[in-house]
């Protein structure tokens, strides 16, 4: 068959992918950024041990148990903790970990699931639940499975430096490590946002090198600061929270589930004469507006319910929502239908809910192209008249090439 | 001589290219006298700098965290405590001839209390001259002979296990308590280890185990750890030592009866052991005191000038001073403190430092005339007690080991009534506690701060780093000055040779003459070898004369310098007589003997600064001068000018003062007073050296007076 392809042939067969394409954008404004809010997951990183930084575990456990009770769930939490505090001799509470001289509330109570602990936590290790290349045998509860879809919170604290953050006391992640992680993680749509949290000293500097859009962060001091503990357990005899986490969790503690209170919110919140250090935020990279992005796109879980008209539009909606992925690689729209059935993707419907949320900020003209179909209400009809008149372009397009 | 050297270097003027660093050394040698005499007042000022150059200690391990948890010690461990003292101090206890009677009340309150215990019987070691265990380590398997039943030592050791820790390292404190005639200080002491154990065995945060030693110290408080260590470092596998404990009926009945007493216990009669012990403590309270306030003071110079890790004597410090509202005491040379030249000299630092600080705002390293002279009192018995090489207490034995260990002598201010007890009791056994929970933390060996350095005040250091540069610059004109010498001495045998100063002269000279006038200094060389070889025998002689039955320590040393002159003299006639017709055609002889004199003392200072510094300072602070100066008497008196004049009383005072015994006199009358001072003090001082295998003894016999004997045969050179 190919020694009969003509230059004509090829430009028909290049045009059918571009109509396809047309009839999909009328429903997601850009390919890759319109990718619709889906998931959250969080990957939480204490990266020193001894006993003397009971304070990073603890830290870490407390962000651990504020983004589950905010209602990320379990298996989209990767915890790890380079050490293991609760059943370090040293204790004085057996199996306790806490973050408050008060001991009211025990971080290592029940359900604390820690997916990587002790020596497992490595540069490596770290890198590679990042970037999703895991060796065949690593289960599916120690890696991360966002899509295009998810807002990631990764929190990580330890003793760092300028550019350099230690782990295990033994081997550092540079700055320059952590962009590239963060990269290939874009390229391979591993994101669609990005909070980056940071707990060391001179915290601010591990973000020097990111590039990727969709990255947000914030450090708990600038270059040259220090970040300080918050208080000393004189119980356990060691300090038990770091400042910043401190203050990110009084933050916290004041939210539920439900509420809706801003990034902006969060970061004027810290008072650098408090932390006794600036709290520093990046936010080049990151297109939308502080104020309107709630914590909980971070350190809560979606949580819109999804309207449908019928039990069976919705689905044969969706097709059209994954062509502009699919169709290069697969030219038969019967294929792609079918496979269309049995996936799930429900980012439109997302969409058209909650539109101040995403569209506000994106004033191409192809959104207010497809408001109006949206609001002509025959879009599925418009869809099947498409599909249709695709197969005689197709046919038209194999009697060319015979 | 300076113009002797500028000819030398006219001389080489016509050769285009020398490299600068042999310029230089050119340079150098050829103002060696300038040199010298900078070096040398430089090295002593910065002697005397030390206390101002002084640093803040500080806690380097991050681990330790001292003080970051409050003390558990409760009223209720206290009253534990007062128990066990009561029944220490009770007549009946006290009964028994072997005082076992005590030991056993405080095995039976270790047992209450949970603790593994058990008795190490042990045959005290007399301290005994070996002329070639000289830092060779500690003796193992040594089995005295002639023991006898009636003296052994037993020590008392109980043994909590860390209930979640894995076994492998252990926290010592040490207890010395005499049985026999144990005074309310030693009780007392008993009582607050007593009291920090019962609380210790209900924690939970125990890492390491706890041992506590109570040593037997009727044969002294150093005898029994020591023993009590070897044991536990060098098992023995043999079964030759295990029949000496059953030998003496009177410890098996011990032993018996214990095991009847308490049946299904933890009490063994085998030798318990723990993990490796990552620090040792070492707990007394002295008996009399006039004190005003509690006190406590650290010892921790162990053999040879080795010091324990800072860090602990900071976390002691830290947490007396800062938890528990201790005095915190460091050794002083008490002498020094009311010396008036010493507080004129801080002084003069002070006002120096007010005026740089005029001058420039950010200079500060002044300090008060009063804390200069306190300072350089505890930096000089820092020095002291270093450069004895003497353990100051039975943390020594510890250190032989590599186990960081101090020891601490709690002084209270003195009243009987309970309530002081009770407080006495609380505050010493918090700040055990404190040390114990903080050590507890580790997770290495020590090994963050410093290992070289001297205290000027329990808070303040001087580290390696600043106080070798004071030595540094005592001894750095010596291999200058040797050069200079050695130069010389040949270059002028040359002119009288030669008769003159071109170089056509000396090319003149026929090249066998040169030959042998290069190698004319192994004839000095060959004197100083045998003073030297004399010196060792001189090292040696008192592991002879030891032998000799029933000899008191003045007899001692008489038969001792006899027998050093007689070996001398016999030395010189033997080996050096060929020497003394080389003499006659020799002029400047003595300069190329003092050049290798010196020479070999700049190696001996340099071997021994890395041994132990301390005595190394000191040393040079005697022979530095001496050397430097040393010049035939005749000479001067010949030349009569008032330079020669000060030179030759230079000379006869360096020359009284470097000599070992003079100096260890003049040392002891400064301490002393000149009242009490006998001949056999020397020999009883030069006994304990060797007894303690210090190194301060070799580089006496092999450095000091050899280059004393070296120096006076110069002096009394006849040319």
């Amino acid at each position: 068959m190919e020694t009969f392809i003509n230059p004509k042939s090829l430009f028909h067969l290049l045009l059918l992918p571009c109509l396809l394409l047309y009839s999909s954008i009328a429903y997601n404004s850009s390919p890759v950024e319109a990718a619709m809010h889906t998931n959250n997951w969080a990957v939480l990183v204490c990266t020193s041990r001894f006993w003397f930084n009971y304070r990073h575990m603890a830290n870490t456990l407390s962000l651990y148990r504020t983004v589950k009770r905010l209602g990320i769930p379990d298996e989209r939490i990767i915890l790890m903790l380079a050490d293991d505090m609760a059943c370090n001799t040293r204790n004085k509470y057996p199996a306790q970990v806490f973050n408050n001289e008060n001991h009211r509330l025990n971080l290592y109570g029940d359900n604390v699931e820690v997916d990587y602990r002790g020596y497992e936590v490595t540069v490596e290790n770290f890198l590679r639940v990042l970037t999703g290349r895991h060796e065949t045998a690593v289960p599916r509860s120690k890696r991360l499975l966002s899509d295009e879809g998810s807002h990631i919170l990764l929190y990580m604290t330890g003793h760092g430096g300028d550019e350099f953050l230690k782990f295990q006391d033994s081997e550092e992640l540079q700055s320059h490590d952590l962009a590239d992680a963060v990269k290939q993680m874009k390229e391979k749509h591993r994101f669609k946002e990005l909070l980056i949290m940071v707990d060391t000293c001179q915290a601010a500097t591990l973000f020097n090198q990111f590039q990727s859009p969709g990255v947000l962060a914030i450090g708990s001091s600038m270059k040259g600061e220090n970040s300080y503990s918050h208080h000393l357990d004189s119980d356990v005899g060691v300090s038990v929270v770091d400042r910043f986490t401190y203050y990110t969790l009084a933050f916290f503690e004041r939210l539920n589930i439900y509420d809706n209170a801003s990034l902006s919110s969060l970061f004027s919140s810290y008072n650098p004469s408090l932390l006794m250090s600036t709290a520093y935020y990046r936010k080049d990279l990151y297109k939308r507006r502080l104020e309107e992005v709630p914590v909980t796109n971070f350190f809560g879980s979606v949580m819109e319910t999804i309207h449908t008209d019928a039990a069976y539009k919705a689905l044969s909606r969706r097709n059209s929502g994954r062509f502009e992925d699919e169709m290069s690689l697969d030219q038969s729209v019967h294929h792609i239908e079918r496979r269309m059935l049995i996936k799930v993707n429900d980012g439109d419907e997302i969409h058209d809910i909650n539109p101040e949320g995403e569209e506000g900020a994106c004033k191409c003209p192809w959104s207010t192209f497809r408001n109006t179909f949206q609001k002509a209400e025959n879009v599925d009809s418009l869809v099947n008249y498409g599909l249709v008149a695709m197969i005689p372009l197709l046919v038209i397009s194999t009697w060319l090439v015979q | 001589m300076a113009e002797t050297k500028e000819k030398s270097l006219s001389d080489e003027k016509p050769k285009p290219r020398v490299r600068p660093i042999v310029r230089l050394g050119i340079f150098l040698i050829s103002h060696s006298f300038l040199v010298s005499v900078v070096c040398c007042t430089a090295g002593v000022l910065a002697l005397f700098l030390l206390p101002v150059l002084a640093k803040n200690t500080y806690i380097s391990e991050n681990a330790l965290m001292p003080g970051s948890a409050s003390p558990m010690l409760s009223n209720q461990h206290v009253s534990d405590g007062n128990r066990l003292v009561k029944d220490l101090t009770n007549p009946n206890s006290k009964s028994s001839e072997t005082g076992i009677e005590s030991h056993k009340i405080i095995a039976q309150y270790m047992l209450d209390l949970g603790a593994e215990v058990s008795f190490h019987k042990f045959h005290p070691q007399m301290n005994q001259f070996h002329p070639l265990h000289f830092f060779s380590s500690p003796v193992s398997g040594k089995i005295q002979e002639n023991y006898s039943c009636s003296s052994y030592g037993i020590n008392t050791v109980g043994i909590i296990r860390a209930p979640r820790g894995d076994g492998k390292e252990a926290i010592v404190l040490v207890t010395p308590y005499n049985a026999l005639k144990s005074g309310f200080g030693e009780a007392l002491s008993l009582g607050i280890a007593y009291s920090v154990f019962s609380l210790l065995t209900q924690v939970t945060w125990l890492a390491k185990d706890i041992i506590w030693l109570v040593a037997d110290s009727q044969y002294g408080e150093y005898a029994a750890v020591a023993a009590w260590l070897r044991e536990y470092q060098t098992p023995k596998f043999s079964s030759l030592s295990t029949p000496n404990a059953e030998m003496c009926p009177d410890v098996n009945n011990l032993f018996e009866l214990k095991g009847h007493s308490i049946s299904g216990s933890k009490f063994s009669n085998s030798f318990r052991r723990a993990g490796t012990m990552a620090a040792a403590l070492v707990l007394k309270v002295r008996d009399q005191n006039e004190q005003f306030e509690d006190t406590i003071s650290i010892y921790a110079e162990a053999s040879n000038g080795q010091m324990p890790n800072l860090d602990l004597i900071n976390v002691v410090n830290y947490l007396a001073v800062h938890r528990q509202g201790l005095r915190v005491n460091v050794e002083k040379l008490w002498p020094l403190l009311n010396s008036s030249w010493l507080k004129s000299l801080g002084e003069i630092f002070e006002s120096l430092a007010k005026v740089a600080k005029s001058l420039y705002p950010k200079w500060k390293f002044g300090i008060p005339a009063t804390e200069y002279v306190e300072g350089t009192a505890t930096l000089a018995s820092s020095l002291y007690y270093q450069a004895l090489g003497v353990p100051t207490g039975p943390h020594g034995a510890f250190r032989d080991y590599q186990v960081d260990a101090i020891t601490l002598e709690i002084s209270p201010k003195f009243s009987l009534d309970k309530v002081w007890r009770n407080d006495i009791l609380l505050r010493g056994g918090r700040l055990i506690e404190g040390v114990i929970r903080s050590v507890n933390n580790l997770l290495e060996k020590f090994h963050q701060s410093f290992f070289l350095y001297l205290l000027t005040s329990p808070s303040k250091f001087v580290s390696v780093g600043v106080y070798m540069i004071a030595f540094a610059l005592l001894i750095a004109s010596l291999p200058m000055v040797a050069a200079s010498l050695y130069v010389d001495a040949n270059s002028s045998s040359n002119c009288s040779k030669g008769d003159s100063s071109t170089p056509s002269a000396i090319t003149d000279t026929d090249e066998h003459s040169i030959a042998i006038r290069s190698w004319r200094w192994l004839n000095s060389a060959k004197l100083v070898f045998i003073v030297h070889l004399w010196g060792a025998i001189v090292s040696l002689l008192p592991y002879f004369i030891s032998q000799i039955p029933d000899c008191s320590p003045t007899t001692s040393f008489m038969i001792w310098v006899l027998l050093s002159i007689l070996s001398l003299l016999t030395l010189n006639s033997v080996l050096a007589s060929p020497l003394a017709c080389a003499k006659a055609t020799q002029e400047k002889e003595w300069a190329l003997v003092k050049s290798v004199t010196i020479s070999l003392v700049f190696i001996g200072l340099g071997l021994m600064s890395v041994i132990n510094f301390a005595t190394a300072e000191i040393g040079a602070l005697l022979m530095v001068p001496m050397c430097l100066l040393a010049r035939p008497l005749k000479l001067d008196v010949r030349a009569g000018t008032l330079r020669s004049f000060c030179r030759l009383i230079c000379n006869l005072v360096l020359g009284h003062i470097a000599f070992p015994p003079a100096a260890f006199f003049l040392l002891k009358g400064m301490l002393d007073g000149f009242g009490n001072a006998n001949v056999g003090d020397f020999w009883m001082w030069v006994e304990s050296l060797w007894a303690w295998n210090s190194a301060t003894y070799l580089f006496i016999g092999m450095v000091q007076l050899p280059c004393w004997v070296l120096c006076v045969s110069i002096l009394f050179h006849t040319c």
